[in-house]
Order: C-alpha cells, then sequence, then structure tokens
C-alpha cells in the first residue's frame, strides 16, 4: 500500500508542499521568471494556511485569482489579469531594498556549502565554458529580503558543490529545497534539514559535492489527499512537472 | 510633422554601434517586428539593454547585430529553454555578456532619467559581479562609514517598444504590465513606437491619464498589428509556439533567413498573413 503510494507521488509534489509550508500568513512574496513550481506553492498556501499572505510577480499583479497557469512563463498576463491592485518589478524590487519583502523565490546552477549562488556562468565570467542566463534579480534580492528561498529540480554533485566557480550572490537564504532534500542556512553553513520520503540519506549524501552532517534529519511527509486536491486544481496543465 | 513611418525607414535611422534599450520582458510585449527589421538590415556592434530578454535577444544575436548585451537574465522560461544562440555567442567570445541584476538595469535607466552618472543601489555588495564588471563600483558613503555599490548609468541612444494603441503622434497606451518600458521611454534619446493600431486624438483625450508615453517623447511611430510574435501581447494574443520551437532547433542559416521573410510582409503592416 505505501509502496504504491510512494510510485504515485512526484518529487514535484513534495516540493511544492515542502514550499507552501515554509510560508506564513501575512508575508509579502514575491517570484520572478521560470518559476512556476513556486507560483503554485504560493496559491496552495494562500488557499490553505496563509490567506492573508500577498502575493507578488513581475508584471504587478497583487494577489491575481482564478489563474489559468501558464506552461512557458510565469510573468505572463495571468498573474496581471484580475489582480486587486498593481504593483511593479521596479517596486517590488524597492520594497526589498528597504527591507520591507518577507519572501523572495530565487535558484541558480550550483550551491556551495558556505550560501555562495552561482547563476552566472562555469567556467571564467570572460571567457566562460558555459553562460547561464544570469541570476535575474539575484544579486539584489538575496542579500535584502528578509528570506530567500532557493529551488533547483537539480541535486547532484555538480550542482551541489564545495566552492562555486563565480559568485554571482550570497545573503539571506533561507533554505534550499530539492527533489531530494532541504538545507537550512544556519551557522554560516548549508546545514541538511529534511530529506525526501522518495530517497535515502545515501543517496543524499552521494548526491551531495560537499560533506554534509546526517545527524537530526527528519523526512518530509508525503503530500496529503486534500494537499494534492487543492493542489490538481490550482494547476491541472501540470506546470509544475515543466522544470523535472 | 508625420510621425507614422514605415518600419523600414523607422530602422533606418538607427546607427550601428548604437546604445539600444528593448521594449518587453521575456516573451511579452516585445518589440518583434522591429527587431526583425534590424536583422534585416544589418545593423552591426549593436549594445543591447533589458531586464530580462529571450527571442529578441536571441534573433539580433543570430542576425550578428549585436557586440554586447546589458541584461539580468537571458532566456526562454522553463518550457523553451535557454537563449541558445546568445549563449554560444558569449561562449565563443563573439559577444560581451555584461551580467546585471535586473534592478540594477532599472537602476542604471534611473539614473540616466534623472540625469545623474550613477546611481547607488543595495543587495549587491558580496557579489563576483562587481569585480568583474566596470559598471559596478563600490564607494563610501559621503554621510556615513558604510560602502555602497553604485550602478553606472546607461543612457540608450534608441528605445524600442512596442504599443497596444498611439495616436499619430505618438500619444501612446500599454494595456497589461508596462515592465520597464515607460522607464525606458525617459531614460533613452530617441523613442521608437511600434503600434497594434492607432487611434484617434479624440480617443487620447477622452482618458489622458492612459497615455504612460507622451508624444513628445517620440521620434516615430510604426504601425505592426501582431508585432510581438511569435512572442506574446499580454492578454491579447499568446506565443506562437511552433514558430519558437522551429527557430531555436532549425539552426542552419537558410532556416533564419526563411523565418525573417517570412513576416517580412506582417512587419511592415500590410496586412499579410504569417506562414513558416
Amino acid at each position: 500500500m505505501v509502496t504504491n503510494l510512494l510510485k504515485e507521488v512526484h518529487p514535484a509534489d513534495i516540493m511544492v508542499v515542502t514550499i507552501a509550508n515554509l510560508l506564513e500568513n501575512e508575508e509579502k512574496v514575491f517570484h520572478g521568471v521560470s518559476s512556476q513550481l513556486p507560483m503554485v506553492a504560493i496559491l496552495l498556501a494562500k488557499a490553505t494556511h496563509a490567506k492573508d499572505l500577498t502575493y507578488l510577480n513581475i508584471p504587478g499583479g497583487v494577489n491575481p485569482q482564478s489563474l489559468q497557469l501558464s506552461s512557458y512563463s510565469s510573468a505572463g498576463y495571468e498573474v496581471y489579469a484580475n489582480a486587486e491592485a498593481i504593483f511593479p518589478l521596479e517596486e517590488v524590487f524597492d520594497l526589498s531594498m528597504r527591507g520591507e519583502l518577507d519572501v523572495a523565490f530565487l535558484s541558480g546552477v550550483q550551491f556551495d556549502v558556505h550560501g555562495n549562488v552561482n547563476a552566472s556562468v562555469i567556467g571564467s565570467y570572460t571567457n566562460p565554458k558555459v553562460r547561464l542566463p544570469g541570476g535575474a534579480g539575484s544579486a539584489v534580492l538575496i542579500p535584502t529580503v528578509k528570506r530567500a528561498l532557493i529551488w533547483r529540480s537539480k541535486h547532484d554533485p555538480r550542482t551541489f558543490v564545495e566552492q562555486v566557480d563565480f559568485v554571482t550572490t550570497k545573503g539571506n537564504i533561507d533554505r534550499i529545497i530539492t527533489p531530494l532534500a532541504v538545507f537550512k542556512y544556519q551557522d554560516e553553513r548549508l546545514q541538511l534539514e529534511s530529506i525526501s520520503p522518495l530517497t535515502s540519506i545515501e543517496e543524499v549524501v552521494r548526491q551531495t559535492g560537499f560533506e554534509i552532517n546526517t545527524d537530526h534529519i527528519t523526512v518530509l511527509p508525503l503530500p496529503t489527499s486534500e494537499e494534492m486536491r487543492i493542489i490538481q486544481q490550482i494547476d491541472k496543465k501540470g506546470v509544475r512537472y515543466k522544470e523535472f | 510633422m508625420k510621425k507614422i513611418i514605415s518600419c523600414s525607414k523607422a530602422i533606418a535611422t538607427i546607427l550601428d554601434g548604437s546604445y539600444l534599450a528593448i521594449g518587453g520582458n521575456v516573451l511579452h510585449r516585445a518589440p518583434m517586428a522591429l527587431i526583425r527589421e534590424i536583422a534585416r538590415q544589418k545593423k552591426r556592434n549593436l549594445k543591447l539593454v533589458k531586464t530580462a530578454g529571450a527571442h529578441d535577444i536571441d534573433v539580433l544575436v543570430r542576425a550578428k547585430c549585436v557586440a554586447s548585451v546589458d541584461a539580468g537574465f537571458i532566456s526562454y522560461e522553463t518550457e523553451y529553454g535557454l537563449a541558445t544562440y546568445y549563449r554560444k555567442a558569449v561562449e565563443s567570445g563573439e559577444i560581451k555578456a555584461n551580467e546585471h541584476a535586473c534592478y540594477t538595469v532599472i537602476s542604471a535607466l534611473n539614473a540616466a532619467k534623472i540625469g545623474v552618472p550613477f546611481m547607488p543601489c543595495r543587495g549587491i555588495m558580496i557579489s563576483d559581479l562587481v569585480e568583474a564588471n566596470d559598471y559596478f563600483e563600490k564607494i563610501m558613503d559621503p554621510f556615513s562609514d558604510e560602502e555602497i555599490t553604485v550602478i553606472k548609468a546607461i543612457k540608450p541612444d534608441v528605445a524600442i517598444i512596442h504599443v497596444n494603441a498611439c495616436d499619430e503622434d505618438g500619444n501612446a497606451i500599454i494595456e497589461g504590465p508596462n515592465f520597464e518600458d515607460v522607464l525606458m521611454s525617459r531614460a533613452s534619446k530617441r523613442i521608437i513606437l511600434s503600434t497594434e493600431k492607432i487611434i484617434s486624438k479624440a480617443q487620447v483625450r477622452l482618458n489622458p491619464e492612459k497615455i504612460v508615453i507622451p508624444s513628445f517623447l517620440v521620434e516615430s511611430v510604426v504601425v505592426s498589428p501582431r508585432g510581438c510574435a511569435p512572442g506574446s501581447l499580454p492578454g491579447k494574443y499568446e506565443v506562437e509556439d511552433t514558430v519558437i520551437r522551429n527557430f531555436l532547433e532549425k539552426k542552419d542559416d537558410m532556416m533564419f533567413e526563411e523565418y525573417l521573410e517570412a513576416y517580412r510582409i506582417q512587419d511592415q503592416g500590410k496586412g499579410g498573413v504569417f506562414a513558416w
């Protein structure tokens, strides 16, 4: 029975629930481009325990309603239409700069044990082996937002490294959420906090390029059937799976 | 003064080596008809500026129009993946990526908007971007003992912006998100608008508060229905999925010529039907 249940659960669903549970009522929460998974998590939080959360995005729609989620963009018209107010990107940044943005969702391509984030290049900056898309707002948001929540759909030794190739930014990382685990940034280090019920501590150790302390690890819960029902209602087309 | 001119005449005024601001955000409301005309006219050494670009940047890079790109994020979003032509051109050294945080582009444009040489910006302190780029500097705040990073102003020579409607003089309405377009219109030396349609002066005077770019800032107006295609115009039309996939997958030069040619009539506002 349990085995069957595990087979049906997608890591993205566990990530969505984990992220939603990290959001608190009345927080002001922002996500940018390429952020379908956090978008679903924000909407789940708003539909459950965080009804008074303020949802901000790039087009500037504040608390947009009845969204038809787009599969190719998280900065489209759907998060602008049916909003209760317009608060454009520039002002969301301003809000963070003056210390009043609670949560921003950001990502990157490499993360190291010291909490450095690389979204810029693999190799050297001037002569890169791989030119990455760039950190978008990361270099100003991660140091100024109260809590930066980072998610990444890959968890392997090339993503979690001893030392990043380039420090795009470093700052107020709260947690990093992956399909395998959750890291908490504490005492100037990324510390393993919990693992997915779909993996094992051994696998997380194998897939992480820096040394991790495996004491006091909890196992994340599986999404409840009620959570899955709401997620499916929010995200009928499965945009949360696009990154995988 | 007649501001409504053809796409080719408007773009002919852009000089090689210009600093070019591009309106819209990722695949939304990018002025693609104007972008393609720049590609057709084989402009060279353009310095592009945008917070977050995708297909627009990729087209200009593919057409070899570009020297540098100042931006926070250049990529399609999740579904279409990386901006492959941009990425390869940076990796081969053909073009220079001047990485910004999106907000530092906004700061640089704000400096130009208010006529100061730089803008202080919080946040960007612990970052290799500061060392690696000459447009970021750390200075002492003269009013305290704290360091602050300053961002060098970017004053674009030309901004190209697509709008939902404007009158014959360029009093322009943007429906849906403005992104950084209004800021760009204040920061740039010249503005070329493309518009879905022309509305009457009487319609403009009915709701002057809807005009986000007033005509005295606008140099010329190009009528381009579906001027954002294959990208979206928020609330009006969606992306042309097949076109974007073909553009990314079919990498030979012939295919790119066909892409430019397929849009030619539509881009020039003559009501042609797109077929690629």
